[in-house]
């Protein structure tokens, strides 16, 4: 294997002297042995600038991410938006991620470059050009969840790599490099490690073929790689070029010859931009899956950390994956798993086995893996017992988030975002899941900070997501006075905050804005009400001009069941101003608005069909109760409507319960129609009977009252039920059961006690006595009549 | 040396392998070893011997699987730890268990076969009854069993299917594993045995069974336990179907080919039953039998055998679906139509795409009952 990597004939391919113009240093990101590398060849080399890999549209962000106040894990988010169709004809938004860790060596020769006082810059193409040249679904243009521009897919991929790994047993490319670069690479002259990374590389590239590499825009990549290269060529001595090791023959070989300048398009910053921002060990991890990182980013931080400090790298391994296998028996403990000293103890002696048996210098993670594995799983392994690896991966992996220095060049939205966590003492530097409980009615900042947190869902930045509490959108738990809050902030946070730059300078400000854009693309009355529930939750008025195009919403919605979802929200909005404290004063306009265009259409909802009925039903309740609350003046045009619904011949009888049921509360002299339409139904046919258990159902919702007043309606599905046979009461069950259901305990008591009576007998009798079975009922019965019968003969003869 | 036996263990069957890595070892070796842990890697893994001269032996892979287990198992053993093998039933912990001990120690039949009827004698020592009354207790009168063979001479004890004995016989193990003492009181003053450099115990237990759950956390503590989990790689398992057979084949003279592409069936169909879904992603049953590698070997060498003996030499494919029903539905009568299930469909499916055998192996489906 190290014959494979120490071939010379391949490595020579590409001259690696400290005393030529020009040094290409191969790198992996996020590499821990290629910063320490870099680091000792920047001091043999002694270049007059370094220039780096990277969009070169982000120079200016470099004396940011170096400064000694930004905290890393730290990153370049790049967006596009391809206004111009340049790259496709969909016209799409893209968006990418440049990640910086400690033991990144993209930020190791900038920071170092700052130390020695020498210029750095980014050479590749600006993000908007790699996308124009690349080909759909290649390169930064595949469809997936996370772009980072750090891409190391082909060194990963690599099947040479594979080929290696077979024949000697590992287990993956982490493996591999670990044993070979990592551990392998730190006791190596830096000559001896460029040389090495070469032939990986070279060998790489050779059995990649050019038309993927042609498709993923990496010649086009090289070719203005190429180019800024012989333009610093022609200014300074020595010039120190890091990319990644992949690039680096195509750019020896580029560099041969004169390289045209690639014509690039111009864009105004709103087109294509990119903004320095907070990043987490959690994603730079999760970007392995990828291809665009290492895994366990914390461990290789502090490794890298501790090389760069001028500690002697022998022993560097031990240290770092022995401290950390006592963490992980420690955080074990702490999840009662019952670990010793002898078990930490076993494992280490393993992995120390282990690392000599598999020839390598020092046990690194893969070892530390196998010892826990080993040593602190007691018995089977399961996703159960194996939770001292879920704890050791992390731990390795860490759960910090990072930290932009230069306040100046914060957007603005991230600045009052991370003003507000501070001032409602969020942690926004944690990658680890918090949960908040906030008191929404009591003094202080409660309401304030649930606001903030529904401002930050609404903005989709997926920071926060509520448990616990009411929910105006379903109108459920309404009467909780708290909310429990799960937070998290990840850089798809800071991304949607960029992203919303142009929105506004601060986040009320960007949800008005997109709360408005959100409005002007509805057509329906229901969801633009939801979207002010969304504005009254964050604490947010629209503009006139919303509020305008809200109004035209309403007055253009035909459709009853959305302007009655609509009224709705409204009226509970109008309802909830006092105790959430926020009023606005086009809610009653939409309130009065809706009211009108609903009475309007609800005598046409006589037949309507059953599904929707108890949707009409809800919606006649809603009006009555806005005639009540909110506009008493028009309870007549209510009153109206009502009338003219239920003089028309075709009427759904649960509707024209109910309707007759809003007609009895407004007007108690209205029973007898109630009791007529009632009789009605009755009087019919078995079809129409059956309808009558709908119409008590309708009547029952809106004025149960009316049967308790006095016995006529009792009397009434008293007959309803005695003049059915079996089969056909258990066709009308269901509604009557619905119809009782409106009533309380007590009133289903008085109810009982009088159904009870009408049959001689008392309440107990029917709630609590055990049933009889029918049969044996009726066989009673018939016996009692025979024996009277018979009695009776008696009694004559 | 000749091997007229029906399984001679592995020291016997790989004696010359053995002999090559014992005489190119050149590696560091724990005391009493026969070889090192690099070529103890070598004899289970696979790989070459290299010769002073520079010219090689290949050595035949022997374990297939995690290969990174196979080093843990190794490094545990040269330590202070007792290793633990637990796993499904047929995922080759006994095979490993006699490979870590022919190669580490030269023998792999000191061994315990734990039951429900096993006994503290027969692990430690018992007495020949009539040295006993003649000569009272003494170190002639002592039977030593694998426990006091294995600490007297340095080499491993191996206790299959540890989780079937009784706790408080597992119990037993622990001072012996604490302390490397083992004392016979009968014995009096001379009656302490330490252990000699080497020893160790691989103890096996199937997840089918009792399960380790019922295992002391005592007894825990001083084993490092490894799970030896299914083949996942159905070309890996069509190999050792093939491989398997042809030893087998070779051991009862059925000088009989073994068809590769029937091995192929079935290996895909013990992986599919294994996993409940078919490699074009179609959801079958698993049936509640073990299903594994050795079970799909058993099956195939019973069809080769009567093919051998019956067929002149041809495999019937009716044969090996009724011997795969045999091998399934062994206790659970709903295997049978879960092994229906999937003829109707999984097989079903790949003769309507692939034809050929599949075809032929889907019209055998007629025949479970």
């Amino acid at each position: 294997m190290e014959s494979v990597l120490r071939n010379r004939e391949i490595s020579e391919m590409i001259p690696c002297d400290m005393q030529q113009p020009v040094l290409l240093f191969p790198v992996r990101h996020h590499s821990p042995v290629c910063s320490y590398q870099l680091m000792r060849t920047i001091a043999a080399y002694q270049p007059d600038t370094i220039l780096i890999e990277g969009p070169e549209n982000a120079n200016e962000l470099i004396p940011i991410l170096t400064s000694e106040e930004t905290v890393l894990p730290a990153a370049i988010y790049y967006f596009y938006k391809d206004t111009k169709k340049l790259v496709s004809e969909e016209g799409e938004d893209y968006h990418c991620y440049y990640p910086f860790l400690y033991a990144s060596p993209e930020y190791n020769a900038m920071a170092e470059a700052k130390k020695l006082g020498i210029p750095t810059k980014f050479i590749d193409l600006p993000y908007s050009e790699i996308l124009i040249h690349t080909k759909g679904d290649r390169g930064l243009r595949t469809e997936q969840e996370k772009h980072s521009y750090a891409d190391d897919s082909y060194l990963v991929k690599s099947r040479f790599y594979a080929k290696l790994c077979e024949k000697t047993g590992l287990r993956n490319f982490e493996e591999f490099w670990e044993k070979y670069f990592e551990i392998g690479g730190i006791r190596k002259t830096p000559e001896a490690f460029i040389r090495q990374m070469y032939t990986y590389c070279i060998l790489t590239r050779r059995e990649t073929p050019q038309e993927e590499m042609e498709a993923d825009a990496t010649f086009a990549r090289e070719q203005c790689m190429a180019a800024r290269i012989q333009e610093a060529m022609q200014q300074y001595k020595k010039v120190l070029v890091v990319t990644g090791g992949f690039h680096s023959l195509g750019l020896h070989e580029l560099l041969q010859a004169e390289v045209k300048t690639p014509k690039l398009h111009s864009f105004s910053p709103e087109v294509q931009n990119c903004y320095p921002m907070a990043y987490s060990y959690d994603a730079a991890d999760a970007l392995r899956g990828y291809a665009s990182g290492m895994q366990h980013p914390q461990f290789y931080d502090e490794i890298c950390k501790d090389l760069l400090s001028g500690r002697e790298p022998e022993g560097v391994y031990r240290d770092h994956t022995l401290d950390l296998l006592a963490r992980t028996a420690k955080e074990s403990a702490k999840k009662d798993i019952p670990i010793s000293i002898a078990d930490v103890t076993a494992a280490y002696s393993l992995m120390e086995g282990l690392a000599a048996l598999r020839g390598a210098q020092e046990c690194g993670m893969y070892e530390l893996y196998d010892g826990v594995t080993s040593c602190m799983i007691k018995g089977e392994k399961t996703t159960a017992s194996a939770m001292p690896l879920e704890l050791l991966g992390r731990l390795a992996t860490g759960d910090a988030v990072g930290r932009i220095g230069d306040r100046t060049h914060v957007p603005p939205l991230i600045a009052d975002f991370e003003a507000q966590c501070e001032k409602f003492r969020l942690k926004a530097r944690s990658a680890v899941p918090q949960e908040v409980e906030i008191p929404l009615f009591q003094k202080g900042k409660g309401m304030e900070e649930s606001r903030f947190l529904h401002r930050m869902e609404f903005l989709g930045t997926e920071f926060a997501q509520r448990l616990k509490g009411p929910d105006l959108h379903r109108g459920t738990d309404r009467s909780r006075v708290r909310e429990v809050w799960k937070y998290r902030r990840t850089p798809h946070t800071d991304a949607v905050l960029i992203d919303h730059t142009t929105d506004g300078v601060n986040l009320e400000e960007a949800c008005r804005t997109l709360a408005g854009k959100a409005l002007h693309r509805e057509r329906r009355c229901e969801m633009a009400a939801r979207i002010s529930v969304d504005c009254f939750l964050m604490g947010i008025t629209l503009p006139p001009q919303d509020t305008a195009c809200m109004e035209e919403i309403l007055v253009n919605d035909g459709d009853f069941f959305s302007i009655g979802k609509g009224l709705y929200y409204f009226d509970m909005l109008h309802s909830l101003r006092m105790l959430y404290g926020f009023s606005d004063d086009a809610v009653l306009r939409y309130i009065s608005q809706c009211f009108s265009k609903l009475t309007a259409l609800l005598p046409t909802m006589g037949d309507v069909p059953p599904e929707h009925a108890q949707e009409c039903i809800e919606i006649c309740r809603i009006l009555y109760g806005v005639t009540g609350r909110v506009l008493p003046e028009r309870r007549e045009e209510l009153e109206l409507a009502l009338l003219t619904l239920t003089e028309r011949e075709e009427k759904e009888p649960s509707v024209f319960g109910a309707a007759s049921g809003l007609l009895y509360a407004m007007d108690g002299s209205r029973r007898t129609q109630a009791e007529g339409a009632m009789r009605g139904y009755l009087r019919g046919s078995l079809a129409m009977q059956k309808q009558g258990a709908l119409f008590l159902k309708g009547l029952f919702e809106t004025a149960r009252d009316i049967a308790l007043t006095d016995q006529s309606f009792l009397r009434m599905t008293d007959e309803l039920i005695g003049g059915m046979d079996f089969q056909d009461f258990l066709e009308v069950l269901p509604s009557l059961r619905l119809a009782f259901s409106y009533f309380t305990p007590s009133e289903i008591q008085s109810t009982a006690a009088a159904a009870a009576a009408l049959h001689a007998g008392g309440a107990e009798d029917i709630l609590r006595k055990k049933a009889v079975n029918e049969e044996l009922y009726l066989f009673g019965a018939e016996l009692d009549r025979e024996i009277c019968g018979i009695l009776g003969e008696g009694a004559t003869g | 040396m000749e091997q007229n036996f029906i399984k001679p263990p592995v020291e016997v069957r790989c004696a010359e392998e053995l002999a090559v890595l014992a005489q190119t070892d050149t590696g560091k070796k724990p005391e009493n070893w026969k070889l090192s842990p690099k070529a103890v890697r070598t004899f289970i893994l696979g790989g070459e011997a290299v010769h002073p001269d520079g010219s090689k032996t290949t050595i035949s892979r022997k374990f297939y699987g995690n290969d990174a287990l196979v080093e843990r198992c190794i490094i545990t053993l040269a330590g202070s730890r007792g290793l633990m093998l637990v796993g499904e039933p047929g995922t080759a912990k006994t095979m490993l268990s006699e490979l870590l001990s022919a190669a580490i120690c030269g023998v792999s039949t000191n061994t315990v076969q734990g039951t429900a009827g096993t006994t503290e004698d027969m692990i430690k020592y018992s007495w020949n009854y009539a040295l006993l009354l003649s000569k009272g207790p003494s170190r002639e009168a002592l039977v030593p069993a694998p426990l006091l063979v294995g600490m007297e001479k340095g080499i491993f004890a191996r206790f299959e299917e540890i989780t079937r004995t009784p706790a408080e016989i597992q119990d037993s193990l622990i001072s012996v594993m604490s302390d490397k003492i083992l004392n016979i009181p009968e014995l009096g003053d001379d009656g302490f045995v330490f252990a000699k450099p080497g020893f160790n115990i691989i103890g096996t237990a199937n997840t089918r069974d009792k399960g380790v759950n019922e295992m002391s956390g005592a007894l825990k503590r001083r084993f490092n336990f490894e799970t030896v989990a299914p083949i996942r790689d159905v070309r890996l398992e069509k190999e050792i179907i093939v491989k398997e057979a042809q030893d087998l084949a070779r051991a009862g003279h059925i000088d009989c080919p073994v068809d590769t592409d029937v091995a192929e069936l079935l290996a895909v169909t013990y992986h599919e039953l294994r996993e409940g879904v078919t490699a074009e992603g179609t959801l079958v049953d698993r049936p509640a039998a073990v299903m594994s590698t050795a079970e799909a070997v058993s099956v195939y060498f019973q069809t080769l055998s009567h093919a051998w003996y019956y067929d002149d030499g041809r495999i019937d494919l009716r044969l090996l679906t009724e011997n795969l029903l045999g091998a399934v539905c062994k206790e659970n009568r709903d295997d049978l139509e879960k092994l229906k299930g999937y003829f109707h469909t999984a097989v079903k499916e790949k003769s309507a795409k692939e034809g050929g055998l599949w075809k032929a192996y889907y019209e055998t489906g007629k025949f479970l009952k």
